[in-house]
């Protein structure tokens, strides 16, 4: 079994991808722009209840937020959109008519289309959030460097396995897609569980403390929130074993019940029409 | 060169579970696409697969092609089992459906190309040899650098038909591949696929409404109406039998007389200024039935033609339903 066709796909979604470059500008103003208004909001909160003890400082949840925005299009929203519109137009078929793994073709896929879209941006936001930010005065708004360089190592390598969980939960969408021939049902789903159930919303770790832990525990967590409490030095419940250990746990379930999944989905597929 | 693989079907049947209303709710039934059908393609044979729409060509070719699991029945293609050794079994076929596009709307088609290649596993001398093989037969010098979203409806068969073969495969099947081609390019279509079987042996199933495509290409027509093969014959066999059926179609200056044909002809349409007259050139040959009609009075036009294939496998079915 050769790799070639996987890394293929996965250049070719990169590419498309940063052919839209207006996108990633347009992208990153609505990103800086949804970020400021939650940072002030969070200013706010904390500036007229300095007794309460968060969970998390204003400063961290500042930082949070920048990563959160930055990392926007790395969340599974719905489907990738290519398979979305071969579903409904039928041209799926030629991609049960290759000799690949289909799995494997979807998910370079869809890995690529999400660092596509969230690498440039991310890279763009870490440079206007962090030193850009501190160079203008904006101190206390920026992004925060990662706590130590050990922090940032085992972020990093918790974003690579965040990004294939994402890629993962994409692929799900994908397998919906096919099933119901139609993209729109994926996005309309995945977006409010995605946003909602990541800390794109509101940072995982300010929830209430008895849902707290259990919202460490769901897939969505492993996308973004635990390499950002990673890149902080957050505490997690123990410790880094654990995190990594949810987000291994996660890429296998998702993987292998996903294979499972889609293999049905094939043998039973009844393609409408020519 | 490969030797190229048959196809063998024995007793296939599909049906397909669908649901009245379209929601969840409604009453499931049972409908079959295919009720038991068997042919054998030899390798290097052109077999031509006709049959009006919801025939249960589309559901056969997909099976064939290892996307589809039929309910019963035996397919081998080669030595494979489609359906089961799906990726070994794809590497070799190539497929063209005819109204559905596999090359990338955003790349042009030297990069779907390309991709193809990668995906195939082509090496880089014989992807070479296939791709100027593939433009010079079938025209693409000029297009190769241009995206996909900007060709013409024939040159963009034209490419898919080149990114179908780009792997060298065993068995080719072309559905509907000359759906919506002007003159020309279904002449390029037809001329291709000829040389492709003369000069590599090629397998071909070609299923499409043009009769056109399946006289100048196709050495065995396979009739398939309702599920079930009607008529399994070289091309010359069926000629003779079914498909020498012509249509005249006279039209008038005033309402049509009455009209007494002769043996071999039957008036099948009226309409208020033009008849239609369906005949057999065998027991009547058209300049005899032209001589006959031309002493007519009020007689405008006459022109002669062939039945529809809709048309003649409608009747066809008709006359074989029992």
């Amino acid at each position: 079994m050769t790799i070639r066709p996987y890394v293929t796909s996965f250049v070719l979604q990169w590419k498309i991808g940063l052919r839209y470059r207006l996108a990633v500008l347009a992208g990153l103003v609505a990103q800086m722009w949804f970020g400021a208004i939650s940072l002030m909001a969070y200013a706010a909160v904390y500036h007229h209840a300095p007794d309460v003890n968060a969970p998390m400082t204003l400063r961290q949840a500042m930082t949070y937020t920048w990563i959160q925005q930055s990392f926007f299009t790395l969340l599974p929203l719905g489907c990738l959109p290519a398979i979305g519109e071969a579903a409904k137009s039928g041209a799926i078929v030629y991609d049960l008519l290759r000799p690949v793994d289909l799995w494997n073709w979807w998910l370079s896929a869809s890995l690529a289309r999400l660092l596509g879209n969230a690498v440039p941006r991310a890279l763009l936001l870490a440079l206007v959030a962090g030193p850009l930010a501190a160079l203008v005065g904006l101190n206390g708004w920026s992004l925060a460097p990662p706590a130590s360089f050990e922090a940032a190592l085992l972020a990093l390598v918790s974003f690579i396995l965040g990004a294939f969980i994402s890629a993962s939960i994409v692929m799900w969408w994908n397998i919906v897609a096919a099933r119901t021939l139609s993209p729109l049902g994926t996005y309309a789903v995945g977006t409010p569980l995605a946003v909602l159930l990541s800390g794109m919303l509101l940072p995982l770790p300010l929830y209430p403390d008895w849902a707290r832990d259990l919202l460490l525990l769901q897939p969505f967590a492993g996308i973004s929130d635990i390499p950002i409490r990673l890149y902080m030095g957050m505490p997690i419940p123990g410790g880094v074993v654990t995190a990594l250990g949810i987000q291994c746990f996660w890429l296998l379930a998702l993987t292998m019940i996903g294979r499972f999944w889609m293999n049905r989905t094939i043998s039973r597929m009844e393609l409408q029409g020519a | 060169m490969k030797t190229a693989a048959a196809i063998e079907v024995r007793d296939l049947r599909k049906t397909y579970q669908v649901r009245d209303g379209g929601s969840w709710r409604g009453k499931t039934r049972e409908i079959t696409a295919l009720d038991g059908i068997s042919f054998t393609v030899p390798a290097g044979e052109i077999a031509g697969f006709i049959g009006p729409n919801g025939a249960g060509k589309s559901t056969a070719i997909k099976i064939l092609s290892g996307i589809l699991r039929p309910t019963s029945g035996t397919v081998r293609v080669g030595d494979l089992v489609p359906w089961e050794n799906r990726i070994a079994h794809v590497a070799r076929i190539g497929v063209v459906f005819g109204q559905r596009t596999q090359l990338w709307w955003d790349l042009s088609v030297a990069e779907g190309l390309a991709l193809l290649r990668d995906i195939y596993s082509v090496e880089p001398e014989r992807f070479r040899r296939n791709r100027d093989r593939l433009a010079e037969a079938l025209d693409l010098n000029g297009i190769m650098d241009q995206s996909v979203r900007q060709l013409s409806l024939g040159q963009r068969m034209r490419a898919e038909i080149a990114a179908a073969l780009i792997h060298d495969p065993e068995v080719v099947i072309l559905d509907e591949p000359t759906i919506g081609l002007d003159a020309p390019s279904k002449l390029a279509v037809r001329a291709f696929v000829r040389d492709l079987r003369r000069e590599r042996g090629t397998t071909v199933l070609l299923t499409t409404h043009d009769m056109h495509d399946i006289e100048a290409l196709a050495d065995r027509v396979i009739v398939i109406g309702h599920g079930r093969i009607l008529a399994d014959s070289p091309f010359e066999a069926l000629q003779a039998t079914t498909l020498s059926e012509r249509i005249l179609e006279a039209d008038f200056t005033g309402p049509p007389p009455a009209l007494f044909l002769p043996d071999g002809a039957v008036e099948t349409e009226r309409g208020t200024r033009s008849v239609t007259i369906t005949f057999d050139p065998q027991r009547l040959p058209a300049p005899a039935l032209v001589a006959h009609l031309s002493t007519l009075p009020d007689l405008g036009d006459l022109r002669i033609g062939r039945p529809a294939i809709e048309e003649i496998i409608t009747r066809f079915y008709a006359d074989h339903a029992s």
